[in-house]
Formats: structure tokens, sequence, C-alpha cells
């Protein structure tokens, strides 16, 4: 099947274009139109057309997508105080955090904010299909990234702590699912401060309804920081016709001025 | 070219947030706002966020250099900025919110430019809305 092959042979190219500038951010096509965009009759980008689908029939996920932003400050938001499934140490901790107005907050050090709040935030994320491969690669603003394996390996039971973890992903009908583990509890899951500890296990469904929007429920199931999994549902938006740009955090100066409560 | 200083400090009750990654609240008081007039002395266009330099005079005609911050680089020319959108030499009036250490500082919640044009600056009040604090 040449269309087939084709396919193949892009994704390949794909991956080789990912490698190539996972490390060097483009920042250049902030507006230039993306192949293979359906389109309205005024040469706009038609958001409501049906999902893109790959050869094999699976909904094809690649795209530049973001988030509401709801979840950045607080990715409990909707969730009662009072019903939140805190361990006490937990508790303790976010009041703390919250009662000194994050100022402890480390990624006002430039350290790497939280992978579930990571698809919520103002800065899209690049989500890229890679099937020659079996992977999804989830590329950040920030000019990080993750790797998602669909090889069927599974994830480790004693895995090496880190800030983003290690991923693998399933398809479940039409939804992409990510389960990720190996984080090293270091970054809080949200600006408010909710903590999580090298326990932390993240799911993602992903579902893409149409062509310009995907529904997203985070599964945050952390048994040392909370007593019961929790889940967030946000709802990201394709942007049509850019790219990712750079930002790379430095030298926050903002820091000597955090002075909290 | 006259820089008049229009500072005005009022509460509004509106707790402002970045178009960050971090706390507004540990650095600014978002009830505490500020309008300053004044003549761009440097921009420095950087993550995790832009800085605005500007000398602000006062009725007496003594000048003081504010520092306002407003969001990413990556997130403002999204919002249609670029990196000479507000450049040296400027007139330009920011509106924001004071920092709570004291400093001459500022969060911009928007910029309005000599020629009339106003531009977000990154800070998100509808952020602060849409969560529970």
């Amino acid at each position: 099947m040449p269309g087939r092959s084709r396919y193949w042979q892009r994704s390949t190219f794909r991956v080789l274009t990912i490698c190539a500038l996972a490390s060097v951010a483009p920042a250049q096509w902030l507006k230039y139109p993306t192949k293979g965009t359906p389109r309205t009759a005024d040469g706009k980008p038609d958001l409501t057309a049906p999902t893109p689908r790959r050869p094999d029939g699976k909904p094809d996920l690649t795209g530049v997508w973001l988030g509401t932003t709801k979840y950045m400050i607080n990715l409990a938001a909707d969730i009662k105080d009072e019903d939140m499934p805190f361990q006490p140490w937990a508790r303790d901790e976010y009041k703390r955090r919250r009662a000194t107005e994050s100022k402890d907050d480390p990624s006002a050090l430039c350290l790497p904010i939280s992978v579930p709040v990571k698809q919520t935030i103002t800065s899209p994320f690049k989500l890229i299909d890679v099937p020659a491969k079996e992977e999804f690669i989830m590329l950040y603003e920030g000019a990080r990234h993750r790797e998602i394996f669909m090889d069927g390996r599974q994830l480790s039971k004693d895995p090496e702590p880190s800030w983003y973890g290690y991923s693998v992903g399933r398809w479940d009908g039409d939804d992409l699912v990510i389960d990720s583990n190996g984080f090293n509890g270091k970054p809080w899951l949200d600006i408010n401060g909710h903590p999580s500890t090298e326990a932390l296990h993240v799911t993602e469904r992903y579902h893409r309804i149409d062509f310009g929007h995907m529904s997203l429920e985070i599964t945050i199931d952390d048994p040392k920081a909370y007593t019961k999994p929790w889940k967030v549902k946000e709802s990201p938006r394709l942007l049509p016709d850019t790219e990712l740009l750079e930002s790379v955090c430095e030298n926050n100066q903002d820091v000597e001025h955090m002075v909290g409560k | 070219m006259r820089s008049a200083i229009a500072l005005s400090i009022c509460a509004v009750g509106l707790a402002a947030q970045l178009f960050a990654h971090h706390s507004f609240a540990a650095e600014f008081d978002g009830s505490k706002r500020v309008t300053l007039k004044g003549i761009v002395t440097k921009v420095d266009w950087r993550n995790p966020h832009i800085y605005v330099y500007l000398n602000v005079k006062d009725k007496d005609g003594k000048v003081t250099e504010w520092a306002c911050e407003g969001g990413p680089p990556n997130v403002l020319m999204r919002e249609g900025w670029t990196r000479t959108s507000v450049k040296e030499g400027d007139e330009v009036t920011i509106d924001g919110a004071l920092a709570k250490d004291g400093s001459k500082r500022c969060n911009s919640r928007s910029v309005n430019l000599a020629d009339g044009r106003k531009v977000f600056a990154g800070s998100s009040e509808d952020n602060a809305n849409n969560a529970k604090q």
C-alpha cells in the first residue's frame, strides 16, 4: 500500500526531525500554514472538521495543543478543599505553601514544572505520532520533551526517580492512554503547591473530539500524598498554523522579591 | 519629551496572576494598582518574564526608575507582541500591580504605547478567576 508506506516514511522522518529540533526549539514559525489542515471557504482552519485518522483508522493526535489554563494555578480547581483526599502531612504542607503564597515554589528557580500541569499551562504542547517507531513524542515550549512508548513495554516497578518520569501508552478504542511513573516528587503539582512524591502515577487519557478539540482526563494517583486517586478534566484546543516557540527559563529575577506572607 | 507621572494606587479586590509558572501573590499585591507613565530606558526580552524599565518623573521633577514585568516572550508573541513592540525611548503608560517588598517594581497588566495602541502585557486576572484560590 503506497499510501501507508509513505505514512510510515513520513513518520520516520518526523522522529528524525524531532531529534534534531528537540534541543533547538524552532522560533521562527509563529504563523505558518500547517499542511493537511481542513479549511473553510474563507481559508480559515476548520476546527470542527472530523478528527483526522491514521491509515490504520486510529485518530491522528498530532498537533500543537493548548490547555484552558484553568488548572495551572490549582490542578484540583474542581474539587472542594474539604473533599481533597490529602494524607495528613500533605494537607499540612499544602496549607503551609498556601499560607506563604507559594514563595518557595521550585519552578520560580526555573526548575521543571510537574508533568500533570504541563498540559494545562499558557504554553502549548506538541503531540507527534510516530507510528513507525511505535512512539508518541510530546514537545513543550520549555525545550523539554517526553517520549511515550507504544510498543508494549511496561513501566518499571523500581524506576530511577526523574523530573519527567517515564511514559508508556496504549490505545483504548479511540483514546490514547498514557501511564507515567518514576517521578522524583520535587516539582509542585501546580502553583498553589499540591504536593507529590516518588509514588506518583499519572494517567492521561486523550480523546480527539474533532479537528480542533480534545478532551483530556488526568488521574493523579499518589498514595503517599493522597488517600485515593483524583482527576482533572482538561479541554485542550488545537492551535492551527503555528509551531512551538522557544521558552527557556533563565535567571528568574523575581525570586529575590518573592516575599510571600 | 515631558514625562508626567500618574501614579495611583487603589484597592480593587482583584487577585491578578501571571501568565507564568510561579506564584504572583508571593511577589505582587493584586489589590494595590499602579499606573506609571514614563520613558522606556531598557527592555529585557527574556524568559521567564520580560522586563520594561522606565523613568518616571514626579510632579517635583524627580525621576525614579521602575521595573515592570510582563509575561514570557512565547506567550506575548502569541498576543501579537514582538521584541520591538516597546523599545528604549518610547513613552508608555503601564497599568499593573505593585511589588510587595516595596521595591520600584510592578507586574504589568497592560501597556499603552505612545501611538495610542494598548497591548496586553501577560498578566492574567482571568486565570485567577478561573481557579479556586
